[in-house]
């Protein structure tokens, strides 16, 4: 997994991200200062409950929000702030630099166009490639993601199933061989082992390609098996930061090991206290009013700490230190 | 003792075109007993028949071979009023908790339809609500909301409470957590959990999660593909 | 009933309440769904959604003065339009649209009509709505026999021809509005049963209403509480519609001389210009005027309907 060399610069780098919906009931704070970093040739997740904003920082970074967000940070890109870029500009980069995997495949494909012909498409209109030549670079994606044969190219998306057609999508966004693919929630839909060997799919594509990947999941087994990093969010705000291994085997922050313990194999308990608002969220630490070990100095906003890592990888490279937003650290 | 509900060599075959039958078993020969304050777990891959066994248990859904006895009643030999009071004594809980809702109606309204079918009178409602909305963790402040305003688990906690307004004996609980978070799936088996310790349900536990039935489960019932004859 | 009022003691938006994010957290995850659909919005790019309000503004204006025509008939028109004047006016600013062949006002006559044809309108849309409604839930929500009977009869209502029906049975009856009302909403509750029964079919399987099968609530209770609210969105431009079609083909059947002559309605209107030489002389106020009427008035009707099908349609995908 780790094919990343310490002094690789990052290939996209998302600085102090804040973004917010005007809505009828007040401002939702739907993301507050997010940074990270994504390398070449990596697999970030980003992870947390339903709404906590995870997938308005994957919409933001493509512009996909809708108009009454405000966004405020910077996306880098290619040495390019993705966010400042015009809707002409951005859809230049959407799909072939940047893919976006979404999660419902049936919704996002064609259903009276052949899944060969809606990947050929892309090469056709994207890279100018004739159609022959399209068709034979799509069915090639599919092959490489188990979808073989010609019945299969001159099938239609209802005749697949659901599994099938996510792996369809992955092909689409792969085809253009983007540097980067986003995938939100790529397994929603699909049931646990199918899950799993999609992802896996996708992985062994995504280190062929040479991209770097995007996870945007709640589903924290999913995470840890195919991420090399792994981001916890909470309330709009990420609170871990560090190795997926190392963040399941050794939580920093309390809410990481709260929400740890709810996986059934840890025993399905509950973090005690509701979830907070997202009009009014917390004062301080977002995390205080639930967590267990609170002190005063919790009613403060606290500030991404690097910890030291234990690190499998060779220390000292800047991706392999852990980052904790708590006082404790 | 006596099980509440108990499934003897039940089967169900659905049959498709007009002359030249085609024959699905969807279930075949498949025996149970759910018991007071004991859950059932029932595993299987997708397409097995979790979900129409269940349907058959709660009698939404006839079987076509076997008998099921309530309370040591087969339903099919019931009166008119031990029908009823099966029919009230067994639920069942949605996979989908937004869409057990209807998406029209208040949360208010979903529970006072409920107590207006039940017959009980005007003056109760307000403590009954109040006391089913404790027990199944939720503020009352929920109550004018409508389905698509409030959380999964929050639909699914009022989808449960309607359920317990029946007072009933057994529940059939088909997949209630595989669409929720993990935190909230932890905090709905836990309240599944604390409702049968103080209650007595009997459950039938239908998931696709062994980790699930294992952390709630007294017996497992593991169906496996049916075939086409 | 006790009903919400009570059970709802505050209704103010509470910030930490049960469990899980509570309302403005779900607004955005709402948001957040919505991003798929934001790609097919922008291939019909801002402008388009713009026209469509626009247009449905329009319609709207248009029907709501029509509608005020109707009522308000008396203080809007400038005479009795039975009232008898010198026949065969010009237009002038004694009779702004000239006189007819009897001496009556036009624009009169006009204004007074637009009663009789809205009202024929209403009432067969009305009645093949509710026909329709009915049909389409109980062929819908009990499917099997229930189903096979009630399509069986709706496609025998569909083979008959309509309008030469109403015009065989108008000829024998004797004329009259009431009759071409009823005649035509007892013929045209087809594409409603249709398009209701569809959508019924598709709500009887959603989770709520397994729901509340499973609660004991009666048939009766699910097929009004929790199926037909959600195929309102489908009835109600479908109703529109057929207020359109409805005018229509009262104007077609008054045009052939079939309508009730002791009436004035649009269609009446036209053929009294026919037959009574204003298309021989050229009179264009005389018959072009309730023609205009009829056009405006179904074309108002359609752009509304069809802007009410394109939000369902909107709000159903961003559910």
């Amino acid at each position: 997994m780790n094919s990343r060399r310490p002094d690789d610069a990052p290939i996209l780098q998302i600085e102090d991200l804040s973004v917010s919906f005007s809505t009828a009931t007040g401002q939702v704070k739907a993301a507050e200062n997010v940074c990270f970093k994504l390398y070449k040739g990596e697999t970030l997740a980003l992870v947390g409950e339903t709404g906590c904003g995870k997938s308005v920082v994957a919409s933001s970074i493509m512009q996909l929000l809708p108009n009454n967000a405000h966004i405020q940070g910077r996306a880098i890109y290619a040495g390019r702030d993705l966010l400042s870029l015009s809707e002409k500009e951005m859809s230049r980069i959407r799909g072939s630099e940047i893919a976006i995997v979404f999660q419902n495949p049936s919704l996002a494909l064609n259903p009276i166009m052949r899944v060969s012909e809606q990947i050929a498409e892309m090469l056709q209109v994207r890279k100018g490639y004739p159609a022959a030549q399209s068709l034979e670079l799509a069915g090639e994606m599919l092959h490489r993601l188990g979808l073989q044969g010609d019945d299969k190219m001159r099938m239609y998306p209802f005749q697949f199933s659901g599994g099938m057609n996510q792996r369809v999508m992955i092909a689409a966004s792969m085809i253009l061989s983007p540097r980067i693919i986003i995938a939100d929630e790529p397994s929603k839909g699909l049931d646990g082992a199918l899950a799993a060997e999609v992802m896996a799919e996708m992985a062994r594509i995504k280190n062929q390609v040479g991209a770097s990947l995007l996870l945007i999941t709640h589903d924290l087994n999913l995470a840890r098996n195919i991420s090399d990093r792994m981001a916890v969010m909470y309330c709009g705000e990420i609170m871990e930061i560090g190795e997926s291994e190392e963040i399941f085997s050794l939580p920093r922050h309390p809410y990481t090991a709260a929400l740890l313990r709810c996986l059934p194999e840890r025993g399905f308990q509950p973090i005690p206290g509701p979830s907070p608002s997202m009009i009014k969220p917390p004062a301080g630490c977002k995390f205080h009013p639930r967590c267990p070990n609170i002190s005063e100095v919790c009613r403060r906003k606290p500030k991404m700490t690097r910890v030291e890592g234990r690190g499998t990888a060779p220390a000292g490279s800047e991706s392999e230190i852990r980052e904790v937003k708590c006082w404790r650290y | 003792m006596l099980a509440i509900l108990k499934a003897v060599d039940v089967g169900r075959v659905y049959e498709s075109g007009l002359i030249f039958k085609k024959r699905y078993a969807a279930l075949e020969g498949i025996s149970l007993e759910m018991e007071a304050g004991k859950t059932v777990g029932l595993m299987g891959p997708s397409g097995s028949g979790k979900t129409t066994l269940g349907k058959i248990l709660a009698g939404l859904e006839r079987p076509t071979s076997g008998r099921i006895f309530f309370a040591g009643k087969e339903i099919g030999s019931m009166s008119g009023r031990e029908t009823a009071i099966f029919r009230r004594a067994v639920q069942m809980v949605f996979q989908d908790p937004e869409g057990s809702l209807n998406p029209r109606k208040s949360i208010g309204q979903s529970i006072s339809e409920v107590l207006s079918m039940l017959k009980i009178p005007g003056r109760r409602w307000q403590e009954m609500t109040g006391e089913m909305l404790e027990k199944v963790g939720l503020s009352d402040e929920l109550l004018c909301r409508y389905p698509g305003q409030i959380s999964g688990g929050q639909c699914q906690r009022v989808a449960l409470g309607r359920v317990l307004l029946l007072q009933p004996q057994a529940i059939i609980l088909d997949e209630p957590t595989s669409a929720l978070d993990i935190s909230v799936q932890a905090q709905i088996l836990n309240l599944l959990k604390d409702l049968q310790r103080d209650l007595g349900l009997a459950y039938l536990l239908i998931s696709h999660q062994p980790e699930v039935i294992r952390f709630m489960a007294h017996d497992t019932i593991i169906l496996v593909q049916s075939r086409t004859s | 009933m006790i009903p919400d009022a009570t059970l709802c003691a505050s209704p103010e938006i509470m910030p930490e309440a049960a469990e899980c994010p509570d309302e403005n957290k779900r607004q955005c995850c709402k948001r957040e769904y919505s991003r798929t659909e934001r790609i097919s919005m922008s291939l019909c790019s801002a402008r388009e959604v713009l026209r469509m309000q626009k247009m449905s503004l329009v319609g709207l204006l248009l029907f709501l003065s029509f509608v005020l025509m109707a009522v308000f008939s008396e203080e809007l028109a400038p005479f009795d339009p039975w009232m008898r004047f010198e026949p065969y006016l010009l237009p002038g600013s004694e009779h702004l649209l000239g006189t007819n062949d009897m001496g009556n006002d036009i624009l009169s006559e006009l204004i007074y009509s637009t009663r009789i044809s809205l009202f024929v309108g209403f009432a067969a849309a009305l009645m093949a709505t509710l026909i329709g409604t009915i049909v389409g839930l109980l062929a819908g929500y009990y499917k099997g026999m229930t189903d096979e009977i009630l399509m069986g009869i709706t496609d025998i209502f569909l083979m008959i021809p309509q309008i030469p029906l109403i015009i065989v049975i108008a000829s024998f009856l004797r004329p009259s509005f009431w009759i071409v009302a009823l005649l035509m909403g007892a013929l045209w509750w087809t594409s409603t049963a249709r398009v209701v029964r569809s959508r019924t079919l598709q709500v009887r399987e959603m989770g709520f209403v397994q729901a509340s099968r499973a609660l004991g609530f009666s048939d009766l209770h699910i097929i009004f509480t929790d199926v037909l609210p959600n195929t309102c969105h489908v009835i109600a431009p479908k109703f529109l519609l057929s207020i359109a079609s409805a005018m229509i083909a009262e104007a077609s059947i008054s045009f052939l001389g079939l309508g009730d002559p002791t009436m004035k309605s649009w269609g009446t209107m036209i053929n009294f210009a026919f037959t009574r030489g204003g298309f021989i002389n050229g009179y264009w106020w005389w018959y072009l005027t309730p023609g205009l009427c009829i056009t405006l008035f179904v074309l108002c009707v359609v752009l509304m309907g069809f802007a009410w099908e394109e939000q369902e349609r909107t709000n159903q995908r961003l559910e």
